[in-house]
């Protein structure tokens, strides 16, 4: 699974440019279901098991990670930019840029020698940032950028064996889990969706509910953990090192109570996410045609939507071991 | 070796206290060409012999920002300090390398949104956590006193032009070992040595025990400067890509600047002007007062977004100043002057 997630994480796949990610994820799971890609990108995944279940079941994770889009060019071959998918300036600035894949671009910033008074305590406002490329007029960057493409913050895929830093792991996490339980999980039939577009409003996963129209439904995410030095205990919304995430509300989802007190009581690696904040592809699928019983099981991720985000592996399995437990509950005896 | 490769070598390597990747690479790199050492004061210094006493001394600081640990927590969050200036607002979420006994990628705290308020100061290094990613095992390891740095590795920009940590002042480090092995193959009219000075970033310092050591009749210092950027005044920098930057300042010597500018012009070798009406902030101003006073000049090589991990330079620029000094020292400099 942890190979898989590093291939998954190295695939540079911002909301409506899911491509790459949709193929290398097919290479993984077409010989083990059935599956179709719908009008909107969402690779919709039918897993033909032993027995019949006794509730239909759809497990979701969303392939779209968080990173940019070039909304125009300078006179001196400046890129300017806007965000897809929330990120904060902070974890803007000086930073390395690829664009489609291949073009290097640094997000730059006004040298510290040069910054003065309150303006060296204040980030710049982010329409104020740009890319630099290395181009030396306008017409020397149109050759290689056009307006619309995509761009994502580089970094180094870093595993020290129990803790990986990356790009991505939103949620490339749930894409590892959920091909790990198409390639393992035989015992009843149920359904799966990779989505597009969460992280600018969980728009996939509408679509992609609609069209398997299930009884039930697990969300597999990262989810913000704040347990940073110096943070209380009532802001740190979950840890890292302490399981599986799961949720009772945040800001698109009062999730089903039976689901999260069979989760919280499973006796697994499980810790409730202590805050009603962020919001995920539940946020969609619990509320489609007549609703959905709906669980989120979350990775605790530390600066999230940054190039260096932050999980445990004991974690990620955490999810895996919870999404196989609810999965084979509802499946099995339709709670 | 040529001057692209060369800057990346040194750019990927660290040269902070006592960790001396970059050092130990330029040394072995010098020694190929000229008589080298490293001396007690942090510096490698080289030199090539010539037809007379008279020293010229070449140096660019080998020294980069970065930080020095103060503090290591049970749970693997790490305090630091900072070594030279760096602005803080460029480090949520940065991954660094943490110098201890083994090497620990360690990335800088980025604080969810909603446990800071939307207009937080950014006010102090003191106010960044670095979490090593060991959690209980940190304290084993980490140690107070430990150097970390940013670990960008170069990358290649459109038109010549690079990204990567510490070209401030690798790009001038780089000059000197393109002018080593160039200048291997000469007559030289006088000794040249080079100097990689350390700790420039803590003020100036590694050039001041350096250049008493050396004890030139001459100095040329080789550093960076702003390059044009569209959020820095035109007032405050150069332009990529318009070559070798000779400076004019009060504490530069006249004589030295002017046989500059006529060499560049002599022999076609393009270049821009920056003049301050100030000291330089750069290892000339100290070289300058060294002793009894030593005739010092310097050319600078434009860079963005200065003292960052994607800091931006142009190769041509670099390549340029070689050509000026090595036309310049083979023009005797200002020995008869």
């Amino acid at each position: 699974m942890f190979d898989i997630l590093k291939s998954l994480c190295c695939i540079d796949g911002i909301s409506g440019d899911e491509q790459n990610v949709r193929e290398y994820i097919i290479s993984q799971i077409k010989d083990c279901c059935e599956y179709k890609v719908d009008n909107i990108g969402n690779i919709i995944v039918f897993k033909k098991g032993k027995k019949r279940p006794f509730k239909k079941l759809m497990l979701d994770a969303h392939m779209d990670e968080v990173g940019f889009i070039i909304t125009g060019i300078d006179d001196n071959g400046f890129l300017k930019f806007t965000n897809i998918g929330s990120i904060e300036t902070a974890v803007m600035l000086s930073r390395h840029v690829l664009i489609n894949g291949k073009i290097n671009g640094v997000i730059g910033s006004k040298p510290i020698h040069l910054t003065h008074g309150e303006e060296s305590k204040k980030l710049p406002k982010a329409d104020t940032l740009y890319i630099d490329i290395g181009a030396k007029s306008k017409e020397d960057a149109e050759k290689y950028v056009r307006l619309g493409d995509s761009a994502v913050m580089v970094s180094d895929y870093t595993d020290n064996g129990e803790v990986i830093m990356s790009k991505a792991l939103d949620d490339r996490i749930g894409c590892a889990v959920l091909i790990k339980m198409l390639k393992e999980y035989n015992e009843y039939d149920f359904y799966a969706s990779f989505s597009v577009q969460e992280e600018i409003g969980l728009r996939g996963a509408k679509v992609s509910a609609y069209a398997i129209d299930p009884d039930s439904a697990i969300v597999i995410e990262g989810t913000t953990a704040g347990d940073i030095a110096g943070t209380p205990e009532n802001k740190s919304v979950c840890n890292l090192n302490k399981g599986a995430v799961v949720s009772f509300m945040d800001r698109a989802t009062l999730y089903d109570k039976e689901y999260y007190n069979l989760a919280l009581n499973s006796k697994l690696k499980v810790q409730p996410k202590r805050a009603a904040t962020g919001g995920n592809d539940a946020g969609s699928v619990h509320l489609s045609k007549k609703g959905v019983k709906t669980l989120s099981v979350s990775a605790p991720c530390r600066y999230i939507h940054s190039q260096s985000s932050v999980v445990s592996k004991s974690d990620i399995k955490a999810v895996y071991d919870l999404v196989l437990y609810m999965s084979d509950l509802i499946l099995s005896k339709g709670v | 070796m040529d001057i692209k490769t060369l800057l990346c070598e040194l750019s990927s390597r660290v040269s902070v206290g006592n960790i001396s990747e970059a050092d130990d690479y330029a040394a072995e790199y010098l020694s190929k060409y000229a008589k080298t050492y490293k001396s007690d004061n942090g510096a490698v210094i080289a030199t090539l012999k010539g037809k007379s006493d008279y020293t010229l001394m070449l140096d660019a600081h080998i020294d980069e920002v970065a930080f020095v640990v103060t503090g290591v927590d049970g749970d693997g969050f790490v305090t630091v300090n900072t070594c030279g200036g760096i602005d803080i607002r460029t480090l949520p979420a940065k991954s660094v390398t943490i110098h201890s006994k083994q090497k620990v990628t360690g990335v800088f705290c980025s604080i969810p949104p909603h446990l800071s308020p939307e207009d937080t100061d950014f006010e102090h290094i003191t106010d960044f956590k670095i979490d090593s990613m060991l959690q209980s095992k940190a304290k084993e390891i980490i140690s107070v006193g430990d150097f970390v740095t940013f670990n960008t590795k170069p990358y290649e920009l459109l038109n010549g032009r690079l990204s990567g940590k510490s070209f401030d002042d690798r790009a001038g480090c780089t000059v000197l070992l393109e002018l080593a092995k160039r200048l291997s193959k000469k007559e030289l009219p006088f000794n040249v040595t080079f100097v990689l000075s350390d700790m420039e970033e803590l003020g100036l310092r590694g050039a001041k025990t350096a250049s008493y050591e050396v004890s030139p009749d001459e100095a040329i210092a080789i550093d960076v400067s702003f390059g044009d950027a569209p959020d820095v005044s035109s007032d405050d920098c150069g332009k990529l890509s318009n070559r070798a930057t000779i400076r004019t300042s009060p504490v530069l010597d006249k004589a030295v600047t002017n046989k500059l500018f006529d060499i560049a012009k002599q022999n076609s070798i393009p270049y821009q002007s920056e003049v301050m009406g100030r000291s330089t902030g750069t290892n000339s101003d100290i070289i300058s007062v060294n002793k009894s006073g030593v005739k010092t000049g310097l050319v600078s090589i434009p860079i963005r977004n200065m003292h960052t991990d994607n800091e931006v330079i142009d190769v041509a620029d670099i390549e340029s100043v070689c050509d000026l000094l090595e036309k310049y020292i083979l023009s005797r400099g200002v020995m008869n002057v």
